[in-house]
């Protein structure tokens, strides 16, 4: 009996220790959470990826009420206004560079945007209210961010992706702004959204010129809720805010060594950004700077350590790796985090996680990374190089071209490309203006510079051809390439239309932009799996777990138009009115005009003087003719009449010109 | 041609015929008529030019609308206020109803006449009727009276100061007929040494204790003119343009959390709770009104712009009446507008200020000296600010990771009542519950919905006068704006809008005469937002782009030149035709005397 009552009582112990770890885990979810977390990465170009990350949650409203303490009201209150379920929006200046800044790893996939402004957003409303929802909200957003977003309302600058892009069933709408300037004023209310604002933590790193010196910049706001769903769910509303800058560090110390070019630049917290971290923002939950190393980086790193020491790898995590003979850190790092999962290549990316918690007023964080030996490596690539150009001449047609250029052998050989004759799948969303008048049956498709029928290579194509003046045409296809394909290009013929000349906008002879298309490689995941599992609760490294599909953006085309001579209509309009001036004005004069009188007025004037010039004039006449001299006869007007009716004439014409003249000067 | 038929040849046979100043036959009026024709063909055509480059103005009321603005300056809107006097235990005999009704509508009149007639007021609109209650019968110079005879006999007056037991009872005994809205003072005569005058939380008020018809007078009037009335305001001006509700009706009340430095403590509270618990009753109660809506948020990093200094005799930083304007910090405090609320909407922010652990505890110095006992102030039209001193003010702050902390229940509710003291200052209403008037200090129940109905009563006729000055400005504006620019495209929903803003006007100014505050409030609003939707209208700024000067530009090249060709030949037609008149006549005078 004791046994037993022994093992139920030890039952009952566990049970109500597992209630309460149950209780205590939802306690734990159901609060709002704010975390902050810097990623910082030495480029091959000496350039460096700064990645800042700010993630905020709150549990949904019907477990959690309305008033929160850390989220954003504002950002709550368009979602529950507008009823949104996923949306991004990004402000990005300067183009990324695929080729030296790396475009098979996640943070190109997420955070390479297109430049300008790029918003999209799938809405929980019933089909018929998605348009209107989307006007709304874009309204909102460009109060909010000080931005002209407010441009993407009218239906002919955004679409609706049946699939390519993110697949919703029909609610979702796309939209860019390509020409949009982003710059503090946009920063400034993406930074009130955080619970420090820039007063503490990472984000006080974020001095504005050193930022905007960068080469690339591309604030985003990605936030998905689940606020609607019918079904009970407990994930709520999550706001995701990237900062990704690509910044030149200052190069004194660099040119101290001009004499070895390939070393690359040290650089520093404060040498980058001018400012040091004073400790993390005291409401955020965790706080980190990550420094990686790529895997390519990590592999010859390792082949240098093996020349110069002769010893076998392991010594990048050894205890005191930070001060090697090749680079050395000014900190030493908390924890070394090494990617996993990645099993073609021996060689795996390496983070260096630094707490900011341990740094504070008296003792700055400014992380430091020196190096002492020349190293080059090259970035991962995406499978195929897409770029997009414009063909043709003239203003009447063209053509797009998007081409595909294989970047190596090795990408492509990762996902089921090892034996022959499998296929490389690739989704391409393109968005052109109405004005640019594509036809799509033109389409042609060459691999490794041979055309090919169309049929054979896209697997699926969704066309909505553009309707004047209401909607874009947007262009979703599959493409099925071969594995081994070195070149492929994809071509379309378009007509350039007319605008009306109120549509012109007022730089009408910079050209008008066609938006990025956007191409996405399903066969590959960018991520970077790591070791630990609890890693999974900080979400700057969640992003970099994500499992997404490797994409890249085109390039913005730019296509001059023929714009008219915006005068055009007035002179038109002026030269018309003069013609019909003097064909009426003659005509009345015609009508008025009394033939004999006036030729009985000249006879008697002929007869009464005759000028040397007029008799000189007849008798020319007469001689030319062969007819005798008839003076009397001779019809000549008087010098006075004439000079009447001619100043008449002079100044009718002169009063024209000169409106004529200024008329067209006014409107030019 | 019949002018030159004839021959030069014919006229040598006449010497008296001078060729040069005479002609023989009539001077035809072809070409004359001609070109008058034409002349006259292009100016019957204008008006139809004119027309045809008319742009679309829908037609405004411009009569209706000055003469609503006029009627709404020249007179205030006036209410007609019902007033009921019951003297309870009072010798029947000494005065008769209809001399004490008769004594204090004068008393009423000559306070009313002190200031001059404010909009939303009674003025001289006023009925009092009195009702004389000696326990055994009652006697009455109203016919409208129903007053329980003896009523306040069944009432237990062994508890004496329980006041709100005996406003609740006096509630069942007056409000019995809701139609209208009566105001009630009951006068009870008793052997009791203090006097005491009370406002209820309805629509009613009480005097007892130990006093005389003459004296009671006075203060029935004081108490119908100074707070019935104006609301308790000490100066009788209603200041109507400081109303804080938006212009479609709004008001959003959005209550902010400022943690100063969150390195030193992070201050957290329960808002919800809050929400539901305090200011459900108070939304409730403001809603004939305006719509009022809740939100909270917390921020941090949040100093404040103005110094304080430390003074030793009060323990703690100080700051002073007149650093209050550079209180609120605009850049670092973002309180924002709210996404949820429309356009005009008025927002007003509270503010609880969690000072950092260098400036704590901080008090607000009043001029006299002394130590705000709130600890906070108003700033009207935008909200108020309350500071709120952490209890471990005092205790070490250097703590490394500061720990969050939430305001206590106790804390929030003593901060949230000086909150509704603000929010009923913000609507110039007194926070203090005391009224000192001239002949007295009177109490004034607080109702636990933060308003009472007579101060809802108050608020509603000010709040109708308020719209309905605005409606009228709005109009005003608008038609001025109108003519001023005669090509402004008007599109019809405008006119709608006019129209309907017109009609709502009207039906405040017939419910305010019938005197029904809650529906002429709810008029004048809808009035007030047409009138505010029609001058915002989007397409109210879009002057034509076919300007005045464009048109010129477009038909000058035709019609100058054309113009000039007709009118030169007119003039030299009809000049001609004068000349060879003249010649005419001048052979006809000179054949006729040969």
């Amino acid at each position: 009996m004791g046994i037993r009552e022994s093992i139920f009582l030890l039952f009952l112990i566990l049970i109500s220790t597992y209630e309460s770890f149950a209780k205590e885990g939802l306690a734990e979810e159901l609060n709002e959470e704010f975390t902050e977390g810097l990623l910082l990465r030495p480029l091959p170009d000496r350039k460096v990826l700064a990645h800042f990350h700010f993630q905020s949650s709150v549990p949904p409203t019907r477990t959690y009420g309305r008033h929160h303490h850390l989220f954003p009201k504002s950002i709550y209150q368009l979602v529950n206004k507008f009823r949104v379920r996923e949306m991004e929006l990004s402000f990005t200046q300067g183009r990324w560079n695929y080729e030296s800044w790396g475009g098979y790893d996640p943070i190109s996939s997420n955070n390479a945007k297109p430049p300008g402004v790029e918003l999209w957003a799938d809405f929980d409303v019933p089909l018929d209210q998605v348009d209107a929802s989307w006007k709304n909200l874009t309204h909102a957003l460009s109060g909010l961010f000080c931005a002209s977003i407010n441009f993407l309302e009218h239906s002919t600058s955004y679409s609706a992706p049946q699939w390519s892009f993110h697949s919703f069933a029909g609610k979702l709408r796309y939209g860019t702004l390509p020409r949009e300037a982003v710059c503090t004023e946009n920063l400034t209310p993406w930074l009130k959204l955080l619970p420090c604002r820039d007063k503490a933590g990472l984000s006080a790193l974020m001095d504005r010129p050193s930022i905007y010196r960068g080469y690339y910049h591309s604030q985003r706001l990605h936030l998905t809720s689940d606020e609607f769903d019918a079904v009970k769910s407990n994930s709520g509303i999550m706001l995701e805010q990237t900062l990704t800058v690509v910044l030149q560090p200052s190069t004194l110390e660099a040119r101290a060594m001009v004499s070895v070019k390939t070393l690359q630049p040290s650089w520093s917290l404060s040498s980058l950004f001018g400012r040091k971290v004073h400790g993390r923002c005291s409401v955020s939950k965790s706080s980190n700077v990550y420094v990686q190393f790529e895997q390519n980086l990590v592999s010859e790193l390792k082949e240098m350590w093996k020349e110069s020491e002769g010893s076998e790898s392991g010594i990048l995590i050894h205890d005191d790796f930070w001060t090697n003979p090749i680079f050395e850190m000014s900190a030493s790092p908390h924890r070394v985090v090494k990617e996993v999962g990645n099993l073609q290549q021996e060689d795996s990316s390496i983070l260096y996680e630094f707490l900011v918690e341990d740094y504070n007023d008296s003792e700055p964080f400014d992380l430091g990374l020196r190096w002492k030996l020349p190293v080059a490596w090259l970035c991962q690539q995406a499978p195929l190089r897409a770029s997009r150009f414009l063909m043709g001449s003239g203003n009447e047609r063209g053509a797009i071209a998007i081409s595909l250029k294989s970047s190596g052998i090795n990408n492509t050989q990762r996902v089921g490309c090892s034996e022959k004759g499998s296929l490389l799948s690739i989704d391409i969303f393109q968005v052109v203006p109405w004005y640019v008048k594509v036809y799509y049956h033109t389409l042609k498709v060459f691999i490794d510079g041979e055309l090919q029928s169309t049929m054979e290579n896209i697997e699926n194509m969704h066309v909505s051809p553009s309707e004047d003046k209401v909607s874009p045409g947007v262009m979703e296809m599959i493409l099925r390439l071969p594995c081994g394909v070195k070149t492929a290009a994809l071509t379309l013929e378009f007509d350039k239309g007319f605008l009306h000349i109120d549509e012109y906008p007022p730089d009408a002879n910079q050209g008008f932009d066609i938006p990025s298309a956007v191409v996405s490689f399903t066969d590959f995941q960018a991520s970077i799996g790591f070791e630990d599992n609890f890693l999974n609760k900080l979400p700057i490294l969640n992003e970099l777990q994500e499992r997404k599909h490797v994409i890249c953006y085109t390039e913005v085309l730019l296509v001059p138009l023929t714009t008219p001579d915006f005068s055009m209509p007035y002179n038109v309009i002026t030269i018309t009115c003069t013609v019909f001036a003097l064909y009426f004005g003659s005509l009345l004069n015609a009508l008025r005009r009394r033939v004999g009188e006036e030729e009985r007025l000249l006879k008697s004037k002929a007869a009464k003087k005759k000028g040397p010039l007029t008799s000189l004039l007849s008798k020319l006449f007469a001689k030319l003719t062969g007819r005798p001299v008839n003076p009397p006869e001779t019809p000549s007007a008087s010098p006075s009449f004439i000079d009447y009716k001619l100043i008449v004439k002079v100044i009718l014409v002169a009063g024209m010109a000169v409106k004529l003249f200024r008329s067209s000067f006014q409107l030019n | 041609m019949a002018e030159i038929s004839e021959a030069p040849s014919t006229s040598t046979s006449d010497p008296d015929f001078d060729q040069e100043t005479m002609r023989k036959s009539k001077p035809g009026l072809k070409r004359l008529t001609l070109s008058l024709a034409v002349l006259f063909s292009f100016l019957l055509g204008l008006p139809f030019l004119l027309k045809s480059i008319e742009i679309y103005r829908s037609p405004l009321p411009f009569r209706e609308i000055d003469d609503l603005s006029t009627a709404i300056e020249s007179s205030p809107i006036l209410f007609p206020c019902h007033f009921r006097v019951v003297f309870v235990n009072f010798d029947p005999n000494s005065y008769t109803a209809d001399q004490l009704s008769i004594s204090i509508q004068a008393h009423v009149a000559r306070f009313a006449a002190k200031n001059s007639p404010a909009c939303g007021t009674c003025a001289s609109n006023f009925t009092v009727s009195v009702t004389l209650d000696s326990n055994s019968d009652c006697i009455s110079n109203g016919n409208n009276v129903d007053w329980k005879c003896g009523a306040l006999n069944e009432f237990k007056f062994a508890e004496k100061h329980e006041d709100g037991l005996l406003d609740e009872y006096l509630a069942s005994v007056c409000n019995n007929n809701s139609d209208g809205k009566v105001y009630t003072v009951v006068v009870v005569k008793s052997e009791q040494e203090e006097l005491r005058a009370v406002v209820g939380k309805y629509r009613h008020a009480w005097i007892m204790g130990r006093i005389f018809e003459e004296e009671a007078v006075e203060k029935i009037a004081e108490i119908f003119v100074k707070v019935f009335v104006n609301g308790g305001k000490e100066e009788g001006s209603i200041r109507g343009e400081f109303m804080p509700v938006g212009a479609d009706g709004r008001i959003v009340l959005s209550f902010n959390l400022l943690n100063a430095d969150p390195h030193n403590w992070i201050y957290d509270w329960d808002f919800q709770e809050i929400d539901v618990n305090l200011l459900s009753p108070i939304i409730e109660a403001l809603k004939p009104l305006a719509d009022v809506s809740v939100e909270s948020q917390v921020l941090y990093h949040t100093p404040k712009s103005s110094f304080s200094f430390w003074d030793d005799k009060l323990d703690s930083y100080i700051f002073s009446t007149k650093d209050l304007p550079f209180f609120v910090n605009s850049n670092e405090w973002h309180l924002d507008t709210s996404v949820a609320a429309g356009g005009r909407s008025k927002i007003l922010q509270f503010v609880v200020y969690v000072p950092s652990a260098k400036e704590c505890p901080l008090q607000l110095q009043l001029p006299n000296g002394e130590i705000s006992p709130t600890n906070g102030f108003i700033s009207p039209m935008w909200g108020g600010i309350v500071v709120w001193n952490p209890s471990a003010c005092l205790t070490d702050s250097k703590i490394k990771h500061p720990l969050r902390h939430k305001i206590s229940s106790e804390d929030s509710r003593k901060v949230f009542e000086v909150f509704m003291g603000q929010l009923r200052q913000l609507f110039d209403l007194k926070s203090d519950g005391l009224f000192v008037g001239a002949s007295g200090t009177y109490t004034l129940l607080a109702s636990e919905r933060g308003f009472s109905e007579w101060e809802l009563d108050v608020l509603s006729r000010q709040h109708s006068c308020f719209n309905l000055l605005q409606c009228g400005t709005t109009l005003g504006s608008l038609s001025r704006l109108v003519q001023s620019l005669p090509r402004m495209i008007i599109m019809d929903d405008i006119g709608k809008q006019v129209k309907y803003s017109l009609e709502a006007a009207k039906l405040t100014l017939s419910n305010a005469s019938l005197g029904i505050y809650d529906a002429s409030a709810e008029s004048s609003r809808r009035a007030r937002l047409l009138a505010e939707d029609a001058f915002y209208h989007p397409s109210m700024m879009s002057v034509s782009y076919y300007s005045f000067e464009h048109c010129f530009a477009v038909y000058s090249p035709f019609f100058l030149p054309v113009s000039l060709h007709v009118l030169l030949a007119v003039l030299r037609e009809w000049k001609r035709y004068k000349q060879e008149s003249k010649k005419y006549y001048a052979w006809k005078a000179v054949s006729e005397t040969s």
